[in-house]
């Protein structure tokens, strides 16, 4: 019996390494590329959560996480304290989900689907086509240093402990959340959602709750997002970004809850290393090519491991002791 | 024998018609229930037993009638209000939530008398972890009552069909209602099962709750009810004490067939 949320010991040692690896890593490769994973493994933490757990099919994640980075970066801009522009952000996000959301949760499935998609598309051309605000589709420029009461933070390994501080203090909200009363009423109406009213679960208002959650919460990664590579533009937000999401998810496993961010992990290393590695190696290097191999890989795991990483990391533990009984792990 | 106009626990159906396109699953249904009574609602496969428990807990709305409630009409309400008022049930499909556990699905049943929201259970306040323990608590309690808590921990799927039935039952009673509503409750149970549900049910009578069962199991209604009703191509066509019940002409000819009726 476990009287409060657990983090289980894999968790602990995975952040002590992430702590301990700028101190042993020189250069700011390695730590670069490990800024972008925390903050898409964050985007992915949120969006598995939506999709897996809840059965919420909602695509607007890249929307989300976009806003909170155009909100911040045009806040910035107009000399607003980056603190200030973040909180902008995240309320700004929050009121666009409650308003986008109210209406279009009312839809289910396929239809979710297609509607938030759509007003991703849409998101991404208003922001390309409002030039004086955002830039355009040149990208919004001069966003100023992230700087905390003064102290101006710049350079790899602030934005390092930043970004991770994010994604695993997301972890650890959805965790907590997951495994309390409201996590167990979620899981309920994605698994009988007539048994779950008549066991007085508000589920409309339980489904908008958690859309505007998620959706805060991508909008924080699009702040620190915007901070750390100081220049954005509408294609960041877009198709590209929700696919390389979804492919986060299915590679790292839904069912569980850090499936997600270890997909962001293996993806964003996967991609770095055919990009690195691969160019030495063939004659041709082209986005075709580099596309081709990931594409393969992803379809070797999916055959090998069909419940993700994390779904072939949960058989290895003792039977029974799962994080919870899912039974429909494979 | 009327009460006082709107005792605690006390429904009152009045007038309720529902149909699906052209089928009259309910045809101006009316009758009462007494608090801390057992009444049962027998009749034919199709004859809209469970169209009218669903309409009572608010999952279909009713195209006309009124449904009162401890003096309030929750007809038209969202069944999660509904639900909130103190009116809770069991499924004839069970179900029960697959990627539960046994105790975490009774637990559910405990949600609608805890508090905290989705920011403070995702920030661990003391609060919210207050209630986890309590909402454990009461609901490893209602796991005893049906004899199951060894079994807290297992994958629902786990169940055999007759535990899963009485883990339903330990779910809507967690919800703490006062009117518990059980649709075809013994479908499918052993014998040894069935004794075990007939004692906890006239415990939770003895207790103050008031029961109402769907049923098909006939030894099983007429031992347990206090008052049964009849209920035949969507209209009661009878309503009174078990015995009156089993001598009454036209209740044998429905739901036995006319065969039976003049054998």
């Amino acid at each position: 019996m476990k009287p409060v949320a657990q983090f289980p010991l894999p968790f602990m040692v995975f952040a002590l390494v992430v702590f301990l690896l700028p101190l042993v890593v020189s250069g700011s490769y390695v730590v670069g590329v490990m800024c972008f994973v925390a903050l898409y493994g964050a985007l992915a933490l949120g969006k598995g959560v939506l999709l897996e757990q809840a059965g919420i099919f909602s695509l607007a994640h890249p929307t989300w996480f976009g806003l909170g980075a155009y909100v911040t970066g045009i806040a910035a801009v107009k000399g607003l304290p980056p603190l200030m522009a973040i909180l902008l952000a995240a309320g700004f996000v929050a009121l666009m989900a409650f308003a986008l959301g109210a209406p279009l949760l009312r839809l289910k499935g396929y239809y979710l689907a297609c509607a938030t998609f759509s007003l991703m598309l849409i998101i991404e051309i208003v922001i390309a086509n409002l030039g004086s605000l955002t830039g355009g589709h040149d990208g919004l420029m001069g966003i100023p240093p992230l700087s905390i009461g003064g102290l101006a933070l710049e350079g790899d390994r602030p934005f390092y402990f930043l970004s991770w501080g994010l994604c695993l203090g997301t972890y650890w909200f959805l965790n907590n959340l997951m495994q309390s009363r409201m996590g167990r009423a979620i899981l309920s109406f994605n698994d009988s959602e007539t048994a779950s009213r008549c066991l007085g679960i508000n589920v409309a208002a339980y489904k908008l709750r958690l859309f505007i959650i998620t959706a805060i919460l991508a909008s924080l990664a699009g702040s620190l997002f915007c901070f750390w590579i100081r220049y954005i533009m509408p294609a960041l937000f877009g198709f590209p970004l929700l696919v390389e999401l979804i492919t986060m998810i299915i590679i790292g496993g839904g069912k569980t809850l850090y499936g997600p961010l270890l997909g962001s992990l293996v993806v964003m290393w996967l991609r770095e290393g055919i990009h690195t590695y691969l160019g030495k190696v063939l004659p041709v290097m082209t986005a075709e090519v580099d596309a081709l191999f990931f594409g393969i890989i992803i379809v070797v795991i999916l055959i090998l491991m069909p419940g993700g990483l994390a779904g072939w990391l949960e058989r290895l533990r003792p039977a029974g002791r799962g994080a919870r009984a899912r039974t429909n792990l494979s | 024998m009327r009460g006082p106009i709107f005792p605690e626990g006390w429904l009152e159906v009045i007038d309720i018609s529902r149909h699906f396109g052209g089928i009259m699953a309910l045809n101006r249904v009316s009758f009462q229930l007494e608090q801390s009574s057992i009444t049962s609602l027998i009749g034919p496969n199709g004859a809209g037993k469970t169209t009218l428990i669903n309409v009572i807990s608010g999952l279909y709305p009713a195209d006309q009638g009124r449904i009162r409630f401890q003096g309030e009409n929750i007809a038209g309400m969202a069944a999660h209000s509904i639900a909130a008022r103190g009116i809770g049930r069991t499924f004839q499909l069970e179900e029960l939530f697959g990627s539960l556990t046994v105790l975490e699905n009774v637990m559910v049943g405990c949600h609608v008398r805890s508090r905290s929201g989705m920011v403070s259970c995702g920030l661990a306040l003391p609060s919210a972890r207050r209630e986890e323990t309590q909402e454990r608590e009461a609901a490893l309690a209602n796991l005893q009552l049906i004899g199951l808590e060894h079994k807290a921990g297992d994958p629902i799927a786990s169940l055999p069909l007759g535990e899963r039935k009485l883990v339903g039952v330990a779910r809507a009673l967690s919800m703490k209602p006062r009117l518990l509503m059980l649709d075809e409750p013994v479908g499918g149970l052993a014998a040894h099962e069935i004794s075990k549900l007939v004692d906890l049910i006239c415990r939770l009578r003895s207790e103050g709750l008031t029961i109402f069962i769907v049923e098909h199991n006939m030894p099983f209604v007429m031992s347990l009810s206090e008052k049964v009703l009849v209920l035949d191509g969507g209209a009661l066509i009878a309503e009174g004490l078990p015995e009156e019940i089993r001598r009454n002409e036209a209740v044998i000819k429905a739901y036995l067939g006319e065969e039976v009726a003049v054998a």
